[in-house]
C-alpha cells in the first residue's frame, strides 16, 4: 500500500507540472481528489485495512492529499503569472506599419555602391557641368573632325551655340570621357578617379535605349601601368557590385579615345555562362568598353604620353541596374513613376 | 555582315583541329564579334533530292497529283503535289516527314508529317522554293511552280544541302565592330585575320596585268575626294544568270543574284571589300568625269529615286548628265539592262567623309557607300581588278577588254612606326619574343624590321586610311594577336599619401539621404528638357533659358533652369496612381549666362548649378500638415549634412507660389532657394486638380558644408526636468515666430524655463470667431535641485502672464 502511495505521489506531481492551464489543472484535481479520484479510492479503502496500518497509511493518504492541494494551488499561480493579458484572439498575421518609405533611385543606388567601392580603392569622385564643348566632348578625345557623333542626328547641340567649333559649340554632353580631360588639368598626377553622370544622345527611344542615360566612368592615369592591371581593376568592382565572383574577360573593341581598346565582358549571371536569353546564348554579356586612354587623350590633357599610361573603363550604369534586377525596359528609369520606383524602398 | 566558311576556306585553309566554336571564339577575343554561327545545312534537314518516276491525277482534286517519286530509299512513294510544273523525270526537292517548311513560302515552319491530303497519304511533300528559304536563288513568277532540280548532278536521296552545294558555315559578325577596319568588310580580309591568328598562309591573288591606257578615258576633276579611278570598257557580253555556285555565294551571305554582270560585281566586293560598279557603255555619252554636282542637279536613281543633288555631291558624268551618285549608287539612266553588251566597269577609290555625307543626306545606304565610309585604301582597287578580270572571261569567254584607264595621281603611303621593345615590354607587362611578334605582324601584311631595341614597322595599305598611325596601334595588334587571355592580371599597387575626403562631393548624398531616408521622400530622374506646358506654369518666362537645335519634341525645346516644371509635371503624372506621396530630384540647372571659361580659355561655358527640389502632394485640407513635413524636412536638413542652418523669410514670392504660403530659404550670404505652395492656378495649368502640392527648391551649390560636425556635447542634467503644456488662444494673425519671442525672449532672472516649442494650434469650433488656440510645451526644470510642483506652476504662470500682458492671449476655459 505504500508502494502504492508512493507510486500515486510520483504520477501526480508529474500531471501538475505538466498541466498548460486551469482546464488541465481541474481535471488533475478531479482524478485524484474527485469521487471516483484516485486519491479517494485510497481513502475510501483505508477501513478495509489491517488496523496496523491502517493509521498510518491514513496520516500519509491525508499528507498526500494536502500536498496535491498546495502543488496545484502553487501550479495555478505559476500559470496566471505565465499568462498574457492579451486575448487571445490578437492576430499576428497583420501587417507591420512601415515607416516612411522614401528611396534613392535605382541608379543613384548602383553609383553610391560603386562610389563606395572606388573610393576604398583610393580614387576621387568627380562630376563635370551638363553642359560641354565639341572641344571637350571630341576634339581632345581623339574623335576624327568628321566623326558621325559630331552631328546633330546624334548629339543635342545648343540653339545658338550650335555653328562655331571648339570650345564655341555647346552640347548637352554625348559621354562623360570629356571630364577625364577635366580632371587631370585640374589635379595633380598620379591620378585615379571616377566621373559618374547623366549623358544625352539625339536618339529614337525604345525598351534598349534612352536620350539620356547613366555613364560611370573610372580611369586610372601614372607612369608604366599594364592594361592586365586593369582586369583587377574590373574585376574587384564586378564582385563587389553583384556580391559573388564574377568571371571578365577583355576582348578587341575599337573606340577613338583608347588605344589598344577593348570590349568587357562579364559572364552571365543568369546561366552562369551557360548560355540563355538573356547572355544571346554565348554566356557573356558586354558591360563595358574600356582600354588604354589614347595617346592624343593624354597629350590633350597636358600629359606626356611616352611618360604616362592607365586604364579606363566605362561602365552603363542602366545596363547594370537592369541586370541587377531584370528591369527590361529603360525608359522606366526617367519616367519618374512611382509604381517603378517604390520597388527600389 | 555575312561571311560564308567556305568562301574564307577558299583563302586560307582552316584545318579541322579548328572546330567552329573555337574559330567564332577566337576571331570575337581578337578581331570581330561574331554574333552568331549558323549552320546552313542544318535548314535542310530532312530534305533530299526526288525523282518523280509519273504523274497520276488525284481521284478527289482537280489541281493536285500524285507523284510516284524516288528518294532514294529503294522504294517509289506517293507524295501529293499540286505543282504546275510536274513532269516524270523530274528532279525536285523533297522534304521527307519531320522536315520543316514554310506553307507557300508564309508564316511560320511547319513540321511535316505522314498525312492523307484529300484522302491519299502523302509521304512528306516536293517543294517550291519559297518553302525551303529558297525563293531569291530560285525565284519563279507562276504560283505553285515546283522548284526544278533537273540540272544538278545529283541522284535521288541525295541530301538538299549537299546537292545544292550549300553545306555550308554562315558566321555573323557585328558591324560595329568593323567601323574602323575597313580591310575587314570582305571574305579576304577575314581570312587574312585568320591566317594571322594560327599561322596559316593566305592565297594571293594573281595581279592583272594591266593594258596600255587605250580606247577611252575618264576625268577626275576633283582628285582629293576622288583619290583612284580604274575604269576597264568591256565588250562581247550578254545578260545571262552566273554560274550557279557564284550566285549561291552571294546568297548565302545575304544578297540577291541578279545577272552575270552585276553578281560579278558584288561578287568582287563581297570578297575583296572594294565595290565595283558596272555602266552601260551604249548609254554614256562621250566620255566619263567626276565631278562634283551643281546645285539642284538632278539625278534619278537605280531605285527610280530622284535626287535634286548639291554641289557637295560627287557624282560620275558623262557628257550630257549626271549617271551615278558616286560610291552610292548608279544611276537609272546607265544601268544593266536586258539587251547589254559593253560595259564601263568601275573601280574607284572615293574619300570616306563626303561619300558618307551624301549617303546620309539621300538616306540611301548601299553596301557600297557602307564600306567607303570606312576609308577602303587605294590601293584595293589593283585587288579588285585582278579579282574582276577573272571572273569575267570565266563567265563570258568571248569579252574583249577595248579600253582601259587608271586615274591614280598620288599614291597612298603606308604608315611608318618606330617601337621601341622596352617600352612594348613595359605597357604588355610582358616580353614577347621578337619572332612571334615578327611573325604576326607578317601574316597581318607588316612590313618589320628588328634593329637592337627598335622595331620598325611598315602598315599594309589597307591599314594606312587612319587604323594604324601610331606605336599604340602596334601594341594592339601585338596584344590582340598574342591573345588578351594570355596576359596574366598584375596587380594594382597605389601609395597612400591620405584618405580621400571630399565634403563638397558628399554634401550631395547626404542632403539626398536626408530626403530619402529622413523625410520619406522618394528619387525620382526628369529630363534636362522641358516641356512648354510645364514651363509656362510654372516660371512663366523663357528669358535667359538655353534651347536645343533639334529638341526631342517641338515642344521639349527649353533647357531646364529650375527643377521645378519637371517635378510638377511628375507630379500630375503620379496623381493618377497616388493621392500622397513626396518626391524629390537633384540635377543640374543651366542658364544662357555667366559664361566663363572654367577649364580652357577657349571654352566659355554657361551658368550650371546643382539644384535639389521637392514636392509634397497630399490632399487640399492637408496644406498645413504639407507645409509643415516640407519645412521640417528643411529645417532639419543642415544638422544632418553637417552646413550652416538654413533661415526661412518672406523676402519675394516666387511667380508660382500661393500668395499666403510661401517662404524664401536663405542663408547669410542672401537667397539659396524657395519653399511654398503651388498657386491654385500653376496647378491648374499643370493639369492638377482637387490636391495641394508643397514645393522647395534649393541650389546646392551655395550651401557651404563643413570640414566635419560642428555641435558639442550638453551635460545631462542632474535634476528632472518637468514637462508643461499650456494652451492659449490668440488673435488669429499672431504668428509663432512673435510668441515664442515672448516666452523665451522676456525670460526673468533665474527663471526656470529651459525650453520652449510648439505643440499645435487649432482654429474651429471650440475657438471663438477670429481667434486661434495654440499649444506650447514648456521644459522647466532646475540645475541644483528637483523642482516642487507649486515651482513648476509659478514659472509656468509667468510665461502665460507675459503673454496675456504682450500679446493679448487668454487662457483657454
Amino acid at each position: 500500500m505504500k508502494e502504492k502511495l508512493n507510486a500515486l505521489r510520483l504520477e501526480v506531481e508529474g500531471m501538475i507540472a505538466a498541466a498548460k492551464n486551469e482546464v488541465d489543472l481541474q481535471k488533475v484535481k478531479t482524478s485524484i481528489l474527485g469521487k471516483q479520484g484516485s486519491l479517494t479510492d485510497v481513502l475510501k479503502e483505508l477501513p478495509r485495512l489491517d488496523a496496523s496500518i491502517r493509521s498510518e497509511i491514513g496520516r500519509e493518504a491525508n499528507r498526500l492529499k494536502n500536498r496535491f492541494s498546495e502543488l496545484i494551488e502553487s501550479r495555478r499561480e505559476e500559470i496566471k503569472l505565465k499568462a498574457s493579458e492579451i486575448p487571445p484572439d490578437f492576430d499576428c498575421t497583420v501587417p507591420g506599419i512601415a515607416p516612411p518609405s522614401g528611396s534613392l533611385h535605382p541608379i543613384t543606388q548602383m553609383c553610391y555602391d560603386l562610389n563606395d567601392t572606388f573610393r576604398s580603392l583610393g580614387f576621387e569622385v568627380f562630376q563635370e557641368p551638363d553642359i560641354t564643348s565639341e572641344l571637350y566632348g571630341f576634339d581632345n578625345l581623339n574623335f576624327p573632325p568628321d566623326h558621325p557623333a559630331r552631328e546633330s542626328m546624334d548629339t543635342y547641340w545648343l540653339e545658338g551655340h550650335d555653328s562655331g567649333s571648339g570650345g564655341d559649340r555647346l552640347c548637352l554632353r554625348p559621354h562623360l570621357t570629356g571630364a577625364s580631360v577635366r580632371y587631370i588639368q585640374t589635379h595633380k598626377p598620379p591620378y585615379r578617379f571616377v566621373y559618374p553622370g547623366r549623358v544625352y544622345r539625339n536618339e529614337t527611344t525604345d525598351a534598349r535605349h534612352e536620350r539620356a542615360f547613366f555613364q560611370y566612368e573610372a580611369l586610372i592615369v601614372q607612369q608604366d601601368f599594364t592594361f592586365s592591371a586593369g582586369k583587377v581593376m574590373i574585376k574587384s568592382i564586378l564582385s563587389k557590385v553583384f556580391g559573388r565572383d564574377v568571371p571578365v574577360r577583355m576582348r578587341a573593341g575599337f573606340f577613338p579615345f583608347v588605344e589598344p581598346g577593348f570590349e568587357i565582358d562579364m559572364g552571365c549571371l543568369v546561366c552562369g555562362g551557360k548560355g540563355c536569353s538573356v547572355c544571346k546564348h554565348v554566356g557573356w554579356i558586354e558591360i563595358m568598353p574600356g582600354g588604354t586612354p589614347h595617346p592624343n587623350v593624354l597629350r590633350a590633357a597636358g600629359l606626356d604620353p611616352d611618360e604616362f599610361t592607365g586604364f579606363y573603363v566605362n561602365i552603363g550604369l542602366d545596363r547594370l541596374v537592369m541586370m541587377r534586377y531584370g528591369v527590361d525596359d529603360v525608359r522606366l528609369f526617367h519616367s519618374a513613376d512611382l509604381r517603378f520606383l517604390s520597388q527600389f524602398c | 555582315m555575312k561571311l560564308s566558311l567556305n568562301w574564307i576556306k577558299e583563302y586560307v585553309n582552316i584545318p579541322d583541329s579548328i572546330d567552329l566554336s573555337q574559330l567564332a571564339y577566337d576571331l570575337t577575343m581578337s578581331t570581330v564579334e561574331v554574333e552568331g554561327v549558323h549552320d546552313l545545312a542544318k535548314g535542310f534537314d530532312k530534305m533530299v533530292v526526288g525523282v518523280v518516276a509519273s504523274v497520276l491525277p488525284h481521284p478527289n482534286a482537280d489541281r493536285l497529283k500524285i507523284c510516284k517519286t524516288d528518294t532514294g530509299d529503294g522504294s517509289i512513294h506517293d507524295i501529293v503535289c499540286g505543282g504546275i510544273n510536274l513532269c516524270p523525270g523530274m528532279k525536285v526537292a523533297v522534304a521527307l516527314p519531320g522536315a520543316k517548311v514554310r506553307w507557300h513560302g508564309e508564316g511560320e515552319l511547319v513540321e511535316i508529317g505522314c498525312a492523307k491530303v484529300r484522302g491519299v497519304e502523302s509521304f512528306g511533300m516536293i517543294c517550291a522554293s519559297s518553302e525551303i528559304g529558297l525563293f531569291d536563288l530560285f525565284p519563279f513568277t507562276e504560283q505553285a511552280t515546283i522548284l526544278d532540280l533537273s540540272a544538278f548532278d545529283a541522284g535521288a536521296g541525295t541530301p538538299l544541302a549537299g546537292a545544292l552545294g550549300l553545306e555550308d558555315v554562315i558566321l555573323e559578325i557585328d558591324n560595329k565592330s568593323i567601323t574602323n577596319r575597313p580591310d575587314l568588310w570582305g571574305h579576304y580580309g577575314v581570312a587574312r585575320e585568320i591566317s594571322a591568328l594560327y599561322d596559316l598562309p593566305l592565297a594571293e591573288f594573281t595581279p592583272f596585268a594591266p593594258p596600255a591606257e587605250s580606247g577611252f578615258t575618264v576625268e577626275v576633276e576633283d582628285t582629293q575626294r576622288c583619290p583612284r579611278y580604274i575604269g576597264v570598257k568591256i565588250e562581247g557580253l550578254s545578260v545571262k544568270p552566273s554560274p550557279f555556285e557564284m550566285q549561291s555565294r552571294i546568297w548565302r551571305v545575304g544578297m540577291r543574284p541578279i545577272n552575270g554582270i552585276v553578281d560579278v560585281t558584288n561578287y568582287v566586293m563581297l570578297a575583296t571589300g572594294q565595290p565595283t560598279h558596272a555602266f552601260d557603255a551604249d548609254n554614256i555619252a562621250g566620255h566619263i568625269t567626276v565631278r562634283r554636282a551643281g546645285d539642284s542637279e538632278k539625278l534619278l536613281l537605280l531605285n527610280d529615286k530622284e535626287l535634286l543633288l548639291s554641289s557637295d555631291d560627287l557624282v560620275i558624268a558623262d557628257d550630257e548628265c549626271a549617271v551615278g551618285l558616286a560610291g552610292v549608287m548608279g544611276g537609272a539612266k546607265d544601268s544593266v539592262l536586258p539587251e547589254t553588251s559593253k560595259i564601263i566597269l568601275e573601280i574607284a577609290n572615293f574619300e570616306a567623309i563626303s561619300i558618307r555625307r551624301t549617303a546620309s543626306r539621300y538616306e540611301t545606304r548601299t553596301e557600297a557607300a557602307t564600306r567607303y565610309e570606312k576609308a577602303i585604301d587605294p590601293e584595293r582597287c589593283s585587288l579588285a581588278l585582278s579579282l574582276v578580270m577573272k571572273a569575267f572571261p570565266e563567265l563570258y569567254p568571248e569579252i574583249k577588254v577595248t579600253g582601259y584607264c587608271d586615274k591614280y595621281p598620288v599614291h597612298l603611303k603606308p604608315s611608318e612606326i618606330d617601337v621601341s621593345l622596352d617600352w612594348l615590354e613595359k605597357r604588355l607587362g610582358k616580353r614577347i619574343p621578337d619572332e612571334d611578334i615578327g611573325g604576326k605582324l607578317e601574316r597581318l601584311g607588316f612590313n618589320v624590321d628588328f634593329n637592337g631595341d627598335n622595331m620598325h614597322v611598315v602598315a599594309p595599305t589597307w591599314r594606312s586610311t587612319g587604323d594604324i598611325s601610331i606605336k599604340a596601334d602596334i601594341m594592339e595588334e601585338v596584344a590582340r594577336m598574342h591573345g588578351y587571355e594570355n596576359f596574366e592580371p598584375t596587380p594594382i599597387t597605389t601609395s597612400f599619401d591620405c584618405a580621400i575626403n571630399q565634403v563638397e562631393m558628399d554634401l550631395e548624398r547626404k542632403i539626398k539621404e536626408h530626403l530619402a531616408f529622413r523625410c520619406g521622400m522618394k528619387e525620382v530622374f526628369t529630363y534636362p528638357w522641358m516641356s512648354d506646358e510645364y514651363v509656362n506654369a510654372i516660371i512663366q518666362n523663357t528669358e535667359g533659358m538655353l534651347s536645343l537645335s533639334t529638341p526631342p519634341a517641338p515642344d521639349e525645346k527649353r533647357i531646364r533652369s529650375s527643377l521645378l516644371p519637371n517635378l510638377c509635371k511628375a507630379v500630375s503624372g503620379n496623381l493618377r496612381y497616388f493621392n500622397e506621396f513626396a518626391i524629390f530630384e537633384a540635377a543640374q540647372v543651366l542658364r544662357d549666362e555667366g559664361y566663363e571659361a572654367l577649364y580652357d580659355v577657349r571654352e566659355p561655358l554657361p551658368l550650371q548649378r546643382r539644384h535639389v527640389a521637392g514636392a509634397f502632394a497630399g490632399s487640399t485640407e492637408d496644406v498645413t500638415l504639407l507645409f509643415r513635413k516640407a519645412k521640417g524636412g528643411l529645417e532639419s536638413m543642415p544638422r544632418y549634412t553637417h552646413m550652416a542652418p538654413l533661415a526661412f523669410q518672406q523676402i519675394e514670392k516666387p511667380e508660382w507660389a500661393d500668395s499666403v504660403v510661401w517662404l524664401n530659404i536663405c542663408l547669410s550670404e542672401g537667397r539659396v532657394g524657395n519653399l511654398a505652395l503651388l498657386s491654385k492656378k500653376a496647378a491648374l495649368d499643370c493639369g492638377i486638380k482637387n490636391s495641394a502640392v508643397m514645393l522647395f527648391e534649393l541650389d546646392i551649390d551655395s550651401l557651404a558644408p563643413y570640414p566635419s560636425r560642428s555641435n558639442e556635447f550638453a551635460h545631462l542634467p542632474d535634476y528632472p526636468m518637468a514637462d508643461y503644456d499650456i494652451s492659449l488662444l490668440f488673435d488669429s494673425p499672431i504668428k509663432w515666430e512673435s510668441i515664442l519671442d515672448v516666452v523665451l525672449g522676456t525670460k526673468e532672472q533665474g527663471e526656470l524655463l529651459r525650453q520652449a516649442s510648439f505643440v499645435d494650434e487649432y482654429r474651429g469650433k471650440q475657438v471663438p470667431e477670429g481667434k486661434k488656440s495654440v499649444t506650447i510645451r514648456l521644459v522647466i526644470g532646475s540645475l541644483s535641485k528637483t523642482l516642487t510642483s507649486s515651482e513648476i506652476e509659478s514659472c509656468a504662470n509667468a510665461v502665460v502672464k507675459r503673454l496675456q500682458k504682450q500679446l493679448g492671449a487668454e487662457l483657454r476655459r
